[in-house]
């Protein structure tokens, strides 16, 4: 038992050599390819390994540390807390349902975009993608910005709504409540979804669409039995990745604060006493449960993901 | 069946100008605020429905020269110190990117694709990746350097799609061969016919990753911690504590900045990687 298991060990070890030997000198053309594609992937996983792997460990460590300056004893506090304490439960829940519904909000906006850009025949069409692609390079904080120009105490519409209502405009600002934090997001995330959609639609087969109108489908019907099979896999693609985005969202929230998400709390738990471990519990649960999700939803569905 | 024809259906006669109501109220929505942050910048005071008192430069000043007050910096320094950062960040992101993006281009191997969704997906957003940062490089914080290195990572898909989108217009195996067969080593090749034929997806990687690194807010929030404030963190400054019209002003600097950018990356040619932006 224990020389098969010495035995094994060698061979292990003894394969590993080879491998790296054929790398370090390959002998064979098609060695020489596997160490050019090692040599070209290098790089990456360096910088993979120090800022990515590394530091995502570390915080996986430091949430079941019992000593709060020092990574030091095993504990599950923090996740107990998490699990019992229907504060945190409550957070979840909100993180959730409000990420799902500005995904589902952003997408129901950016299909009829995509089909009219698509589609139509616009006038100063470079200027109007600018326009729609322009928000992606904004970071969040100037999205909620934006949000206080149209809907903050002096904002925009909030005057036109108190000029139309009559009533005083802080009744009518929504910048800080749920509503305007949702509007924050979509502004985020309409760009987001649209860039995804439109490489969908660019590969939409037309002559089944035009088949279908000669055929006497009205143009709903055309979408519905025609358009919207072809665009299911990039639709489901684009609520994997919008969703995501919706979850990572925080600068938006830390300005507006028109609901506590998972990603305020964690700054919070910092904020707060630096309860380092706690935020880092909350990190870890955020990525296990989205990596998890975009691994299972890339599984079993039929999503396609291009970016 | 004439007769249905003939009236149409609601689709027939509706679908078209919803698609378009739609389309316009997503332009208005992203655009008009916009426009308004730039020319309340201009303005002296935001008090009725549209802000009034033109046309005046003191926000500017205050943003570019600085109040002096308590704590406040002028632009310039922020501007300058998250320059470097995210040109730091963009070197790094041409050393691990521009090699990947061709190993995944030229070359099938075992686990290609897992290999292309690790350099094409985000790892980690910004907010996590700083809590993980926090205890791991507490030393490095402070100088800049966990900056970049995290940066160079949260942005690295960028420039992997934008290098990738030039080497998939190229015939790579016909360009490697011919160069190969005339007696050029393999790296030579790579660094010396195929690296400057891929430039145009270089420079608008660089250009794209650089932009969104120095506009990257979450990740430099939680990793800050003192001395001069990166420019996304000196715009919430701006926007946190500073009077309505100087944030304005603030966020009026960082959208030349991006208008600039837009410009540049329509010089440099490659429309297929603005529209990633």
């Amino acid at each position: 038992m224990a020389a098969d298991q010495v035995s094994m060990g060698t061979r292990a070890t003894g394969a590993v050599r080879t491998a790296v030997g054929s790398v370090v000198s390959p002998t064979s053309e098609r060695q020489r390819e596997i160490r050019r594609i090692v040599a070209l992937c290098l790089p990456f996983s360096v910088l993979l390994v120090f800022s990515g792997v590394f530091p995502l460990t570390e915080m996986f460590r430091i949430s079941f540390s019992e000593s709060r300056l020092v990574t030091e004893g095993f504990t599950l506090e923090y996740y107990r807390t998490m699990v019992n304490d229907p504060y945190y439960r409550n957070i979840a829940f909100n993180t959730l349902w409000f990420a799902a519904a500005t995904t589902v909000a952003s997408i129901s906006i950016a299909v009829p975009v995509a089909h009219a850009l698509e589609k139509y025949s616009l006038p100063a069409k470079s200027v109007i993608l600018t326009i729609l692609s322009f928000p992606n390079s904004l970071p969040g904080i100037v999205a909620a910005f934006m949000i206080i120009i149209l809907f903050g105490n002096t904002g925009v519409f909030t005057n036109l709504l108190a000029f139309l209502s009559g009533q005083s405009r802080i009744d009518v600002a929504i910048s800080t409540g749920v509503l305007g934090l949702f509007f924050a997001y979509l502004y985020s995330m309409i760009p987001r979804a649209l860039l995804l959609l439109r490489g969908t639609y660019s590969e939409i087969n037309t002559d089944a669409e035009e088949a279908a109108r000669v055929l006497g489908a009205t143009p709903l019907q055309t979408f519905r039995y025609v358009t919207l099979p072809q665009i299911k896999p990039g639709l489901i693609g684009a609520f994997i990745l919008v969703f995501r985005t919706g979850l990572a969202i925080f600068g938006t929230v830390l300005i507006l604060k028109g609901l506590l998400v998972w990603t305020l709390q964690i700054d919070r738990e910092l904020a707060q006493g630096f309860n380092i471990a706690q935020a880092s519990a909350m990190a870890t649960i955020w990525f296990v449960f989205v990596f998890g999700f975009t691994v299972l939803a890339l599984r079993y569905t039929s999503a396609e993901v291009s970016i | 069946m004439t007769e249905r024809f003939q009236q149409g259906s609601l689709s027939a006669r509706f679908g078209r100008p919803v698609v378009t109501l739609v389309l316009v109220l997503t332009l208005v929505f992203l655009a008009f605020p916009v426009v308004m942050t730039f020319v309340s910048s201009f303005a002296s005071d935001w008090f009725g429905v549209f802000p009034s008192g033109f046309v005046t430069v003191q926000n500017w000043e205050d943003v570019i020269v600085g109040t002096g007050v308590g704590a406040d910096v002028a632009v310039g320094s922020s501007l300058a110190y998250s320059t470097g950062l995210a040109l730091g960040g963009v070197i790094i992101n041409l050393i691990v990117g521009v090699p990947i993006a061709y190993a995944v281009a030229r070359y099938d191997f075992w686990g290609r694709d897992w290999v292309n969704v690790f350099a094409i997906l985000p790892l980690a957003p910004g907010i996590i990746l700083g809590v993980a940062f926090l205890r791991t490089y507490p030393d490095l914080s402070t100088s800049g350097i966990a900056l970049i290195i995290g940066y160079s990572l949260l942005k690295a898909p960028y420039m992997v799609m934008a290098v990738q989108s030039s080497f998939q217009s190229m015939d790579l195996q016909q360009i490697e061969e011919s160069a190969r067969s005339l007696g050029a080593s393999w790296p030579r090749t790579f660094l010396t016919v195929i690296v400057p034929n891929a430039r145009t997806g270089i420079i608008a990687g660089s250009i794209i990753s650089w932009t969104l690194a120095a506009a990257e807010f979450n990740f430099s929030y939680i990793v800050y911690s003192r001395g001069t404030p990166p420019l996304a963190i000196f715009l919430f400054n701006n926007i946190t504590n500073a009077s309505f019209l100087n944030a304005a002003a603030a966020v009026s600097v960082f959208f030349l900045l991006i208008a600039l950018v837009t410009i540049s990356l329509q010089i440099v040619g490659n429309r297929g990687t603005i529209r990633r932006v």
